[in-house]
């Protein structure tokens, strides 16, 4: 299950599993965004590369307007992913 | 082999979790070895779904355990050759204007597993991978 939604202070949670079948739920989500914001995976155990792609696809169309995406709380194995994809360059990231 | 078939849907990639993490847990199969394997079951089925659209039948799975070594073994029928074994061409530090989604399932299973072998036979395609502790995981 993947859950994704704004937390009071205005971060966006993300919470479950981000996987292929997940991932239009999060396409959705991020489509809507048109300002800087800050993800929190803090719960966020796992991600595929469809959820990557949906991840650049997000920043690419916000760096047009001098917006970023910002990742908080990444546990280990998905900063692995990011490293491995080189996302660790394109995004500002913060380990757990 | 204790061998699962499922439904060539983006969708059966719930019930593939489910079905690996059940045997994997029971196993008592450490989280730093559950997660390259759910990754690497993850895009292998989901390349077959997405590249082999003439395809009709199911797609094996089968997850074994030894000791804490992980093997996993995907069959496809009625598949075109593609070699997941091949380096995949992903420049990972091209800048952001350059990057562009997609690509990245290959290289992620490459850098997370420790064997990879595919092979294909009239029509029939098995990728067979392994997973194991790091030294300091244990």
């Amino acid at each position: 299950m993947f859950d994704i939604d704004y937390a009071e202070s205005g971060e966006i949670l993300c919470s479950g599993r981000l996987d292929a079948a997940q991932s239009a739920r999060a396409e959705a989500f991020l489509g809507r965004l048109d300002t800087s914001h800050t993800l929190d995976f803090e719960r966020l155990e796992y991600i595929s590369s469809a959820g990557l792609a949906i991840l650049l696809k997000t920043q690419k169309r916000l760096s047009g307007s001098g917006a970023a995406i910002r990742i908080i709380n990444v546990n280990k194995h998905i900063y692995d992913i990011f490293r491995y994809s080189g996302f660790n360059t394109i995004f500002e990231i913060e380990t757990l | 082999m204790p061998e699962k078939s499922f439904e060539r849907s983006i969708e059966s990639v719930a019930e593939i979790y489910r079905y690996s993490e059940n045997i994997m847990a029971a196993s008592g199969i450490d989280e730093s070895v559950r997660f390259p394997v759910h990754l690497a079951i993850e895009e292998l089925f989901v390349n077959l779904v997405r590249y082999n659209p003439g395809a009709r039948r199911d797609i094996l799975i089968a997850v074994e355990v030894a000791n804490s070594r992980v093997v996993v073994t995907i069959t496809d029928f009625d598949a075109a050759k593609f070699d997941v074994t091949k380096e995949r061409q992903v420049n990972t530090a091209a800048s952001l204007k350059e990057r562009e989604p997609g690509g990245l399932g290959l290289l992620l299973i490459q850098h997370m597993v420790d064997t990879l072998e595919y092979d294909y036979r009239d029509g029939r395609s098995r990728t067979r991978f392994s997973k194991e502790p790091e030294a300091t995981d244990v």
